[in-house]
């Protein structure tokens, strides 16, 4: 066999396995369409006989998607600057020294990213009940992601900026500039590509973050759009076309941005975790 | 003080603000947590004493309760059910996606990225896809089941007890399958390929690189994943909410699950606390494991 056909038939094989496993996420399209009558069909039809567009504006207004939107976009864009005003300079530090601190440093910071989010949320909202932070649930809950999220968005960026070379800053210093200069003046510009994909990874997580704002957040007009799917979902609703609906909404402008920044985020993604 | 200042604009006092800030925020918000959550797990906590730190103490009363409690022992194995059923899963999956891509075609680089939209979205949707999928009158899994004769009738996925842990671990597989894969193709290439070339010359076929070249090339990188996996499944929350909510009956409840339940369905705080601090330590463990498989990473 020669090599294009081969390099055909991979690709023909890989596309088939890619829309096997991207078939639950075509099926939440799907289904947003289908009217109540069709979703229920035995056998389910595959592509919908009438798409249902109305559903969409329907399920914006009745189930006030805007206000879940806008909190979950408060909360993640919260989080997002908590973290990245904090972990910035802690990553640049543990990425330009080596030592025995550095060492304990990293890993208690790696030893605090493993700690899973529903074990802690105990603590955490006893914590703040007695500090009185519950009276500001969506700050209590950016501060409690910032906490969570930060170890992995320092170890992201410290690989960032392992990846600047030492000397330009030295040349820096050497023409002047004063170590605080060479960060914002040299470093900074040069580490931003690997910063932003981070925040991106870090936004696109707090975005749906559903352990702490359900746990926190009582009001159901500060609520994110995560815990207003979970009480869509009740335990024995039928009104899935909706539900997915509110999910396509939700989603798609998350899958958006992963399928632009794709090759930017897989690689920011595996720069840092491992290797 | 001048000294001070001078030494915060130019040398190690920049360095040293830099990083104090992080840890500190850090060690308040996660560290004395922990700490707090420790303390709890050996205290009677109750909607009337959550205000305050001076709450009686009861040793280990907490401990002893849970494991006289007959659920808890069946919600341990379910966990260790779930872990090893996800991990399995999406490791193998992973790992054959992962070796796929690696032969190098056009467009594979780009295919591969795009399996990692099931990890970049929030789980709760993923949980509201699946368990629309897994309906049992209507989901589209079990009419593929039928139509290729796998099985004859309807399968209750969330509300048959022998089902419903199976049918979370299903949905906890697809979407960590993704993220597997991607760190399996970075150990993959990170392989120098003249081995290969090498034991070709040799005579060693395809079954025999991959046992004496592969595995032992991706010692490292498996151990981490691995552990990674344990990290992220003991995380697994979202899914229980979205699918099961640990039901019916405990059958697909998970200690993660059950912690959150204790303390915010039921108010039992310190039950909660002392389960927690049970899994914490699990978590730990595993983590350590991480850090030691990523070691050369850590140390730069």
């Amino acid at each position: 066999m020669s090599d294009t056909n081969r390099n055909r038939l991979m690709l023909v094989i890989a596309i088939i396995m890619a829309a096997i496993y991207l078939f639950p996420l075509y099926w939440m399209y799907i289904t947003a369409l289908k009217s109540g009558s069709e979703m229920f069909a035995t056998p389910p039809s595959f592509w919908p006989s009438e798409p249902q567009w109305a559903t969409y504006a329907f399920v914006w207004e009745s189930r006030g998607m805007g206000r879940y939107l806008w909190n979950s976009l408060v909360i993640a864009f919260g989080s997002v600057t908590l973290i990245t005003v904090l972990g910035v300079g802690c990553a640049y530090v543990l990425a330009r020294y080596r030592n025995v601190w550095v060492d304990i440093g990293l890993f208690l910071i790696l030893m605090l990213q493993v700690l899973p989010a529903s074990l802690m949320i105990t603590p955490i909202f006893v914590g703040f009940s007695q500090l009185g932070m519950l009276n500001y649930p969506r700050l209590a809950v950016i501060i409690a992601i910032a906490a969570k999220s930060m170890p992995f968005f320092v170890v992201l960026v410290r690989a960032t900026f392992m990846a600047v070379p030492q000397e330009l800053e030295e040349a820096a210093l050497v023409d002047g500039n004063c170590w605080v200069g060479a960060f914002f003046n040299i470093v900074l510009p040069l580490a931003r590509n690997g910063i932003l994909v981070s925040a991106i990874l870090i936004f696109m997580q707090a975005f749906g973050e559903f352990v702490y704002s359900k746990s926190i957040i009582q009001a159901v007009e500060l609520q994110p759009a995560s815990v207003g799917l979970n009480s869509f979902m009740g335990p024995n609703t039928n009104e899935w076309n909706n539900i997915m609906a509110y999910a396509t909404i939700y989603v798609t402008p998350i899958l958006a941005i992963f399928v632009l920044l794709q090759r930017r985020i897989v690689s920011g993604l595996t720069s840092g975790a491992i290797k | 003080m001048k000294r001070l200042l001078s030494s915060v604009r130019d040398g190690r006092g920049f360095d040293i603000v830099l990083v104090a800030f992080p840890l500190g925020f850090l060690f308040l918000m996660a560290g004395l947590p922990l700490l707090y959550n420790v303390l709890m797990s050996f205290q009677e906590v109750d909607m009337f004493s959550l205000g305050t730190f001076l709450r009686p103490f009861v040793g280990f009363k907490n401990y002893t309760d849970l494991f006289a409690q007959p659920e808890t022992w069946p919600i341990l194995g379910n966990t260790a059910i779930f872990v090893i059923g996800s991990i399995a899963g999406q490791f193998l999956i992973g790992f054959g996606l992962a070796l796929f891509f690696w032969v190098n075609f056009p467009g594979a680089s780009w295919l591969r990225g795009l399996f990692l939209v099931s990890w970049v979205m929030p789980g709760l949707v993923v949980g509201a896809i699946w368990n629309w999928i897994l309906s049992g009158d209507f989901g589209v899994l079990n009419f593929m089941l039928r139509e290729t004769g796998i099985i004859s009738g309807n399968i209750f996925w969330r509300s048959d007890p022998n089902y419903s842990l199976y049918a979370v671990i299903m949905a906890n597989i697809w979407l960590g399958t993704a993220f597997n894969m991607i760190l399996l193709s970075v150990g993959l290439a990170s392989i120098p390929g003249d081995l290969y070339e090498a034991a070709e010359l040799d005579g060693a076929n395809a079954w025999q690189r991959f046992w004496t070249i592969t595995l032992p090339m991706m010692r490292s990188t498996i151990g981490a994943i691995i552990s990674l996996g344990l990290i992220f499944t003991l995380q697994q929350f979202d899914l229980f909410a979205a699918i099961t909510s640990g039901g019916p009956n405990n059958s697909s409840n998970v200690t993660q699950y059950w912690a959150w339940d204790l303390s915010f369905r039921q108010y039992d705080f310190a039950k909660g606390a002392t389960i927690s601090v049970i899994m914490i330590v699990f978590v730990m463990f595993a983590s350590v494991v991480y850090v030691r498989s990523t070691r050369h990473e850590v140390r730069g």
